[in-house]
């Protein structure tokens, strides 16, 4: 069968908003329903791997509302990644999750269709946020996946998780609204500068950014990045990260993580394209690398003082924005084209690693890291995808982070920031023997209480193994796969450049 | 217009000083009507038809109507809850808008001098910080959801000022936003009640570090 590219992006935006509506519904056996869930997320995906393998980077896709660059398909490859690997672990998830003798949900029953519309209009969202052309609907997408991902937060309705998802919804709320403001500047500055035809729509604005020249933008711009970076999880506006990807079920959190925060990076940098001409590079730059630094210099004390097992990963979720962040504001080539590689690779692995600490929690029945102990003897598949995950997110040579964070690194020293590079290293290190430290003790010893032994199924496994190889070989042989090179280098070009 | 003005800070003031929870509603639906009287008369001057009135049309409907009828409901189920209310933190945030008053005509004048809509502008940011001061000071969870539809009718009200009205779809799609938020903080505020048995934010201190 051929498609066209249009067809593609039909099918990708479909297929997802159809199984919501029927898992909504309810009325089907559960077991349908997990497999429809696969069969949805395994069709956009395909649909999604072909989009990147026929995608002209030279010939950017436009209708009347969407727009398709190497930036967005690049996008779309780390959300399709994350969604297939989401409808191959949710299963065994929530099988667990209901399970009448150790589950979270037992008390409720037949939640599945609740938890499968939500997730997918989820992952729907942000798909729709990385391929409209209108700033101002990047903007209503951006906020809508705040919304329906509070729903998600707080799926168990425990204490917790309410309290969480309260803190969620009113702080990136009120930053989202900030960037409201920013967005409406950015369009009055169009109206004033470049006049009112096409109204905030990005590729028309990208074309005419030499006519910008307001003293507004740089107004505009702070208020995006204020609000979007509350959304991203920069500190301090990072109080919901944390108790967000804490409280919210295990495949949640990986898709927060993995890729709604970057979601809202991409909106970021759409809108820095438009302004940085009538800003300049060094009043962004600046911002950029201090505050992505200062969120780094924020996670390390949380993670080496932290208990909970999935508060410390949402805190190193936290050091890895930082990281992009800074990787953005170098405005470097190789460090953009990591910083993109460093998106994909950390949604990879942080989904992996979400996931094994969601089941780790159940195996233990505690999310307290100083009272799980002897994972090896007890859980050894799990422990063995634990410590994968870990020495994949440290960034250690065979895995993919290693070469994004590497880039990144690199940048600093080719900027001409060698001072920050070091200071950057040095945090990392901190970070490095903060995470160790606390995953070598659940590794070893004597577990005190019998554990529910080995919860980590042969799909999920899989899946796992799936997304931890194809971080390490997507950025390892970078340069052999031309598609992905090809992809990755234009759409380095565009965060920097612009269309032109 | 400038009747408009003194009508909205009048309603803003008031807003920081009320505690009862009725009440609190019953003044964000008269500060939304207020708003859609503005989204009338801007959208009637400057042009004619569809596109100038629905701003006004939608206002009406999601503001006044749907958002405080829902409000509404809620504290009708709010009965017998602890009341942890300190009253200082009323004084502290008519103080604050007070001074969020003098701030926007500051800023208004440095930025955008003799500017037509001075007011109004001055008018929008008050109501922007006082949205704020109100979710940031006051801890129960219906004072806040008023305070976080302050903040947005304030936005709201300074892109209509500033640039006549975004565009159409994005106006609907923000219009939605607003309505679903209400949706998921009124769920969020019921189970609330029934986990906490009150609605009182405070009592939620259990995620730190």
């Amino acid at each position: 069968m051929n498609f066209s590219i249009s067809d593609l992006i039909y099918i990708i935006l479909a297929l997802p908003v159809v199984f919501s509506m029927i898992s909504a519904v309810n009325l089907l056996h559960k077991d349908v329903l997990h497999w429809l869930n696969r069969l949805a997320a395994t069709a956009v995906f395909g649909a999604i791997a072909l989009l990147v393998a026929s995608f002209d980077v030279y010939s950017p896709y436009r209708d009347a509302y969407l727009y398709l660059d190497a930036l967005s398909v690049w996008m779309l490859l780390i959300i399709g990644t994350l969604y297939l690997a989401f409808a191959w672990t949710s299963k065994a998830y929530l099988d667990r999750d209901t399970n009448k003798r150790y589950g979270y949900l037992r008390r409720f029953g037949r939640l599945e269709g609740r938890f499968y519309a939500l997730s997918h209009i989820f992952v729907w969202i942000m798909l729709v946020v990385v391929t409209v052309n209108n700033l101002g609907l990047m903007w209503v997408a951006i906020e809508a996946t705040t919304l329906v991902s509070a729903l998600l937060v707080a799926f168990k309705f425990t204490r917790t998780s309410l309290e969480a998802a309260w803190k969620y919804v009113m702080v990136c709320t009120v930053g989202i609204c900030l960037a409201l403001l920013g967005t409406i500047l950015v369009y009055y500055i169009q109206l004033t500068d470049i006049g009112p035809a096409n109204p905030l729509d990005w590729l028309y604005m990208a074309q005419h950014v030499d006519s910008i020249d307001s003293p507004m933008a740089r107004f505009a711009f702070c208020f995006l990045f204020v609000g979007y970076g509350t959304k991203i999880g920069l500190a301090p506006m990072h109080a919901w990260l944390p108790d967000a990807h804490s409280e919210a079920p295990a495949l949640t959190s990986g898709l927060l993580s993995g890729s709604l925060c970057i979601c809202a990076l991409y909106v970021l940098i759409r809108n820095i394209i438009i302004l940085l001409p009538a800003i300049g590079v060094d009043f962004i730059s600046g911002l950029c690398l201090f505050f992505g630094l200062f969120t780094v210099a924020a996670a390390v004390p949380f993670v080496l003082v932290q208990r909970d097992v999935k508060r410390m990963l949402a805190y190193s979720s936290m050091e890895n924005f930082g990281l992009m962040m800074a990787g953005l504001g170098l405005f470097v080539p190789s460090a953009a084209q990591a910083m993109l590689l460093h998106m994909f690779n950390h949604a990879l692995v942080k989904y992996s690693l979400f996931y094994t600490a969601g089941t780790i929690m159940e195996e233990f029945g505690t999310k307290n890291m100083m009272r799980i102990h002897g994972m090896m003897t007890q859980t050894p598949r799990t422990a063995m995808f634990w410590l994968l995950g870990i020495v994949g997110i440290l960034g250690m040579p065979p895995f993919g982070i290693f070469f994004s964070k590497f880039y990144i690194i690199f940048g600093f020293f080719q900027a001409d920031h060698p001072w920050l590079g070091i200071l950057l290293l040095i945090l990392l290190a901190g970070m490095l023997i903060g995470i160790l430290y606390h995953v070598m003790r659940m590794f070893g010893g004597q577990a005190k209480k019998k554990s529910a032994g080995e919860l980590l199924g042969f799909t999920d496994s899989l899946a796992l193994a799936g997304l931890l190889l194809f971080s390490c070989a997507a950025s390892a042989g970078l340069s052999e796969i031309t598609v992905l090179n090809n992809l990755l280098s234009h759409a380095a070009q565009i965060v920097l450049g612009g269309v032109s | 217009m400038e009747y408009l003005v003194v009508f909205l800070v009048l309603v803003v003031f008031l807003q920081t000083r009320i505690t009862n929870l009725r009440r609190a509603v019953i003044c964000l639906a008269s500060q939304s009507v207020i708003i859609s009287i503005a989204c009338f008369g801007l959208g009637l001057s400057s042009g004619s038809g569809l596109h100038a009135l629905l701003p006004g049309i939608l206002t009406l409907a999601v503001k006044v109507i749907f958002i405080p009828g829902a409000v509404w409901n809620l504290v009708g189920k709010l009965t017998n809850e602890r009341e942890i209310l300190s009253e200082s933190n009323v004084n502290y945030s008519t103080m604050a808008a007070a001074l969020f008053l003098v701030m926007g005509y500051a800023i208004v004048e440095r930025l955008l001098p003799g500017s037509a809509g001075r007011d109004i502008i001055a008018a929008s940011i008050l109501m922007i910080m006082t949205g704020l001061s109100l979710m940031v000071l006051r801890k129960r969870a219906i004072i806040q959801i008023v305070g976080l539809i302050t903040l947005e009718n304030g936005i709201y009200l300074l892109g209509l000022l500033m640039t006549e009205g975004l565009p159409l779809v994005v106006e609907l799609g923000v219009f939605l936003d607003v309505l679903i938020a209400v949706v998921v903080l009124v769920i969020l505020t019921s189970r609330m009640r029934l986990s906490f048995m009150t609605t009182d934010t405070s009592v939620m201190k259990k995620l730190k570090g």
